[in-house]
């Protein structure tokens, strides 16, 4: 076998970690620019706790993450038992409930930038847009979210790093199923718990930190073209 | 400050004294947890020396011990890790003991009937849910199960549907929070579960005889390490185990 060949299994858990990494951002991005928004922008009753919830996955232990999880949309749970009668949408044991672990634990990575790069935009060119006639919705669409969009790249690169890293609150939640929720980062901690598995564990660990940096180096592309863009529209 | 400092330092020179010699860390596997934690008890209560112990999968602690981690004894739930310590030369190979064994039964959430004989009708009541067992790959327990599925012919229809998990008394847990509707796990697991009944008993020529191997580790030098390993073997450790649901030597 060749060295850099890779084995099935290595790319069962490669593409299901670039899978549920993937699943888990598309859902929690759009929710984490709402939320980011409405805390940079709106003072409201419970704004403090607001904040203090949506930054708990990031200073709970992640086990306690995956613990909640397993109570709430487990398969006895209260959500998880409603999804599954009402749309037949089961996370127990699923890379569906991989893909939720993993959003959820990436959220506060994600809102963090967001917000700061949201409180940044002058709230006066929206006054603006506002009084030359635009509604609130398209003011934000036009003017605050392409100005955000730096923060959101950086929000959706360190959230879309978590959700591909996550452990803890994965294998607590929907456990270390082979091509349902055995990421990379499950395939490595079963390597590592297998007497032979030195090499396995070394291989594993050799294509995570190729796939991070790719994944930074594309990130970083990105970056530089989006500075670029709005440069170009200050000028 | 200085005052609290003073006090600080007054107060762990008045504590530490009290523990005259270091404890005996020992490294046992996850799943003989009840039962070691009062066979410390007795042990320390007959010797003096307080035993701390560090409870997880047996492979995780070969790592550690492997490692260099600070432990005096291991006590293993396989041969197989056993063996992997002992060629790296980790523990000493004249002080390895088989100190109990086990059997593996199927565990259900309480309420749940019997399942027949053979368990041949595991496949139909597991409808499209899943199996809980600790993961065939890596956990002895998991690799134990396989083989008795294997030997009960159940393996080739179950084993798409199993959840494979870190150990036993994770496995435990899932089987008597309901979130799945069987669970494999060792005979004495079932005796520390209260919302989860044994429904099968494999019997035990379907796989490897399950070995739990105690030894001193290389550079664990405790001088009661020796005793402890003796103290396992004895009558006392041995009734503990004994009623805990282990097979000892009195079963044979």
């Amino acid at each position: 076998m060749d060295f850099f060949d890779l084995q099935p299994a290595e790319w069962q858990a490669l593409i299901l970690t670039l899978k549920v990494a993937s699943v888990a951002l598309a859902f929690a991005l759009p929710i984490a620019i709402l939320v980011a928004y409405l805390l940079a922008r709106f003072r409201f009753p419970g704004h403090g706790i607001v904040n203090a919830l949506v930054h708990l996955p990031l200073v709970l232990p992640p086990v306690v993450t995956g613990y909640v999880l397993l109570l709430a949309f487990g398969k006895k749970g209260p959500i998880g038992s409603f999804l599954d009668n009402t749309f037949g949408v089961s996370f127990a044991f699923n890379w569906t409930g991989a893909a939720l672990a993993a959003g959820v634990m990436a959220f506060p990575l994600m809102v963090r930038p967001i917000r700061l790069s949201f409180e940044a935009v002058d709230p006066k060119l929206e006054d603006a847009a506002k009084s030359l006639g635009a509604r609130r919705f398209t003011a934000f669409l036009t003017i605050s979210l392409p100005l955000a969009l730096p923060g959101i790249l950086g929000g959706a690169i360190l959230g879309f790093a978590k959700a591909m890293g996550e452990f803890g609150a994965t294998i607590t939640f929907v456990s270390n199923i082979p091509g349902e929720t055995r990421t990379l980062a499950l395939a490595l901690y079963t390597a590592t718990q297998t007497p032979s598995g030195d090499i396995a564990a070394f291989r594993l660990t050799l294509i995570a930190a190729f796939v991070a940096f790719a994944a930074l180096i594309a990130s970083e592309l990105l970056a530089r073209r989006l500075r670029n863009r709005i440069g170009g529209a200050d000028a | 400050m200085l005052h609290i400092l003073k006090a600080l330092v007054l107060t762990i020179l008045l504590v530490v004294p009290a523990r005259a010699d270091q404890p005996l860390t020992v490294f046992a596997a996850a799943s003989m947890r009840e039962a070691m934690e009062e066979i410390g008890t007795t042990f320390a209560e007959e010797s003096g020396t307080d035993v701390l112990f560090s409870f997880a999968g047996t492979g995780t602690l070969a790592r550690q011990i492997e490692a260099g981690a600070p432990a005096d004894v291991f006590v293993s739930a396989d041969a197989e890790w056993m063996d992997y310590v002992l060629e790296r030369q980790a523990v000493l190979t004249g002080s390895v003991r088989e100190i109990a064994s086990n059997r593996l039964v199927l565990l259900a959430p309480a309420g749940s009937a019997r399942l027949q004989p053979g368990a041949s009708d595991l496949p139909e009541r597991l409808e499209d849910e899943r199996l809980a067992i600790a993961d065939p790959e890596t956990v002895p327990a998991g690799r134990y199960g396989k083989a008795a599925l294997q030997a009960l012919g159940l393996w080739d229809t179950v084993s798409s549907q199993l959840a494979p998990m870190d150990n036993v008394r994770v496995v435990l847990a899932a089987v008597a929070r309901g979130d799945v509707p069987f669970g494999l796990v060792y005979r004495t697991d079932a005796v520390v579960a209260s919302d989860a009944l044994v429904v099968y008993e494999f019997p035990d020529d379907g796989h490897p005889r399950i070995r739990y191997l105690a030894a001193q580790t290389a550079n664990g030098s405790h001088v009661d390490a020796d005793r402890f390993l003796q103290f396992l073997k004895g009558p006392v450790a041995q009734e503990i185990l004994h009623s805990s649901g282990f097979l000892t030597d009195k079963e044979g």
